[in-house]
């Protein structure tokens, strides 16, 4: 080969080499690389096209930012992060439960969110009580940022109700009336879907509290095993054990197998949030659900359980700033009512959006928002990701079989609570 | 053309000289890493999380605890618990699978119409992702509207329908049930394998001589297909004593811990409890009573090869 020619086809080689390895070889100036920032979330339905959409809107309208974003499985959710952040391969920024906000903030896993939400305008529009589901001290520094909320209440089948004259319970003596009437295990039918397998220990916390049983007192010292704590568990227990008002697979029984039972005509009366509003409306029919409020065992003292999914920023991301910037623009009003009014629906946590008639005039939404008023979370211990991940399963099954006693349930759950 | 003795010298003569093994290792080298990375690794690795206890966030923070949760195990009633349902679960699983593959696998080396078809479908159940196996029966064994429950209601054998997954005497044997159905097609196709390898004139003589086919089965066959009946059972007693997916999904090791077996309270203390020190040492302890049953299965094994010889 004459030396000319193989010289060219070198510079030739050289300069392809260079377009394709050299970071912005030819890239104009101008054209910055975005930061790239990397989300994670569950979604209850992960072929639900919201979140995409969303992320798409946020990338056009954000040049700086791109967002890219993993689904995760809310029962794997805990275990991947806790691992990815780990390896040093986790996410900047990432969907949130205050059941894991204790444990988290312990191995200082969350970046404090104060002094960025001291800068972003968006801040007043919060719903004011809210921001304390993101801290774990009243004082102390916000770790999650408020986006999407839960409040317990009860479903209950209203042609059923008014078939046995019944009205819709609003205290335990109530609950109670219409449990029992309402089941006939000839006819495989149960009063009361209880939710003993997994994830069971919100529909349980919403319970207890209405019964009096609190988790923590106001210093945050664990109390829920004490004598009010037993009582208002035993209640619960013997829902299955001896008033038989639950069907006989309660013990196992998760979400898929509560709502199934619910629309298959099984149980009379479930206990959800709003997430669950339009698959109740589907089937058993909007004409044929009735929704109330977590009955009561003092009228005067109603309570029920709220849990937030908010956003945090993970202390190991090297994009902080922007990471902020895409969480805290999902909790502005219009991403927030985009996800609220969704198929993934749960409560705005933005005041404005809390107001529209979409939500006031929608029964379920509205008891969800006036139950607010009363609701109790887990508290921001460092044990709760445990138990409500498999401790709190573990124990209530034993009690509902009968292996241990509501007193042995709330010993085991306390010290998980403290570990 | 070298002839093999030549070769075989000269080989000697290269290990005398030293240096020999420079190729050979070269060439081993690259499963030598694997092996270093995929099984040593994590073993050593285990065996030092069981000594300390380890915040996964804060390595800094981990101490060395010597035995303290090998002591913390001694004591603990959970442990017990699914060391018993483990030993339960691998002995449902592996003798009713090989029953069944078994009968399979002399049922499929008959003759008649559309055997090879149905050789083919007989995999699905093994051929089926262990998810699925496991939603499949969940919803099969379901209380309130399970297939299993109504069959049985409309034949009356049972009057109402169980909560078979929700009942701690039948959790275990529902998960082991499931198990059972994806696993028979396994020991059927190893089994018949080994069938088919055995010569046709040895059935023929034995017929010649007047065996019934009982005697046939007894003295022909089953000792012929001992070698793979023995490799196919220790196998699977390994992979079922290590397999978690269907009853993690089926019941999560419950009610209670009714159906919790080692790994899966292993996976529970090192994920859910973040108690990775802990979680290794129920690991370890599981590797350990394998290792003891493996053992006394060899030995067993090498008793029979002397006999039989």
């Amino acid at each position: 080969m004459p030396a000319p020619r193989r010289f060219r086809i070198c510079c030739l080689v050289v300069a392809a080499l260079a377009v394709l390895f050299v970071p912005g070889g030819f890239t104009p100036l101008h054209a910055q690389t975005p930061t790239v920032v990397h989300y994670w979330l569950w979604l209850d339905d992960p072929t639900a096209p919201m979140f995409d959409s969303l992320v798409k809107e946020f990338n056009a309208s954000h040049p700086g930012i791109k967002v890219e974003y993993q689904l995760v499985p809310l029962s794997e959710y805990h275990d991947k992060v806790v691992t990815a952040l780990a390896a040093g391969s986790g996410p900047d920024a990432g969907r949130f439960k205050d059941w894991w906000l204790g444990e988290f903030v312990k191995l200082n896993a969350l970046e404090p969110l104060t002094p960025l939400i001291g800068k972003w305008p968006g801040r007043a529009e919060i719903i004011e009580n809210l921001w304390e589901t993101g801290k774990i001290m009243s004082s102390g520094p916000v770790f999650m940022l408020p986006h999407q909320f839960i409040t317990f209440y009860l479903y209950y089948r209203k042609d059923w109700f008014a078939a046995a004259g019944l009205k819709p319970p609003t205290t335990f003596d109530d609950f109670l009336v219409a449990a029992k009437k309402l089941t006939d295990p000839t006819k495989n039918q149960y009063g009361f879907g209880l939710r003993g397998g997994a994830g069971g220990q919100d529909q349980w916390l919403a319970f207890f509290s209405a019964a009096g049983g609190r988790l923590v007192d106001g210093q945050g010292k664990v109390i829920l095993n004490n004598e009010q704590g037993v009582k208002a568990n035993q209640w619960y227990i013997d829902l299955f054990r001896t008033l038989k008002v639950a069907p006989p697979s309660a013990p196992t029984d998760a979400y898929a197998q509560c709502l199934g039972a619910f629309q298959a005509g099984t149980t009379a009366m479930f206990a959800h949030h709003v997430g669950s509003s339009v698959m109740v409306t589907q089937k058993p029919g909007a004409d044929s659900v009735g929704v109330v409020p977590i009955p009561a065992a003092d009228p005067k003292k109603p309570a029920t359980m709220v849990t937030m999914a908010g956003n945090v920023v993970f202390a190991g991301s090297k994009q902080k700033e922007a990471a902020f910037t895409f969480i805290s623009w999902l909790s502005e009003a219009n991403a927030t009512d985009k996800w609220s009014s969704s198929r993934e629906g749960q409560l705005p946590s933005v005041k404005s959006v809390s107001k529209l008639p979409r939500y006031t005039n929608n029964p379920f939404f509205k008891v969800s928002l006036d139950s607010a008023n009363f609701a109790i979370a887990w508290p921001p211990l460092p044990g709760v990701g445990y138990v409500s991940a498999q401790g709190w399963q573990a124990n209530m099954q034993r009690a509902l079989v009968g292996q241990i006693s509501s007193k042995d349930m709330l010993d085991e759950i306390a010290r998980a609570l403290q570990r | 053309m070298r002839s093999p003795g030549r070769f075989s010298a000269e080989a000697k003569g290269r290990h005398g000289r030293g240096g020999t093994w420079v190729l050979p290792l070269f060439l081993l080298s690259p499963a030598l890493a694997l092996l270093l990375g995929v099984v040593a690794y994590p073993i050593c690795r285990a065996v030092w999380l069981s000594f300390h206890r380890f915040e996964i966030l804060r390595p800094d923070l981990s101490q060395f605890v010597g035995l303290d949760h090998y002591r913390d195990l001694l004591t603990d009633p959970v442990l017990r618990i699914a060391l018993a349902n483990s030993g339960l679960w691998v002995a449902g699983v592996v003798c009713f699978q090989f029953l069944g593959g078994l009968i399979g696998a002399l049922i499929l080396n008959q003759r008649f119409p559309g055997r090879a078809a149905i050789r083919g479908l007989a995999l699905i159940p093994w051929a089926t992702p262990s998810v699925l196996v496991a939603l499949m029966w969940t919803w099969m064994l379901d209380g309130n509207y399970g297939l299993v429950n109504d069959l049985l209601v409309k034949a009356k054998i049972l009057s109402r329908f169980q909560p078979w997954l929700a009942q701690p005497w039948s959790a275990l044997p529902g998960v082991i049930l499931a198990d059972v159905w994806q696993g028979v097609p396994f020991f059927a196709v190893m089994l018949l394998a080994a069938l088919q390898a055995i010569p046709e004139d040895l059935f023929e003589a034995a017929r010649i001589d007047g065996a019934s086919p009982g005697r046939v089965l007894r003295h022909v066959t089953l000792p012929l297909l001992l070698p793979t009946i023995l490799l196919t059972v220790m196998l699977r007693v390994i992979w079922t004593a290590n397999y978690m997916d269907l009853i993690m999904i089926m019941t999560g090791g419950g009610p209670g811990y009714s159906s919790l077996t080692v790994p899966l309270y292993a996976y529970y203390t090192a994920y859910k409890r973040l108690d990775f020190g802990s979680g290794a040492t129920i690991a370890i302890v599981q590797v350990l009573v394998l290792a003891a049953v493996m053992v006394f299965y060899l030995r067993q094994l090498r008793k029979n090869e002397v006999m039989v010889q």
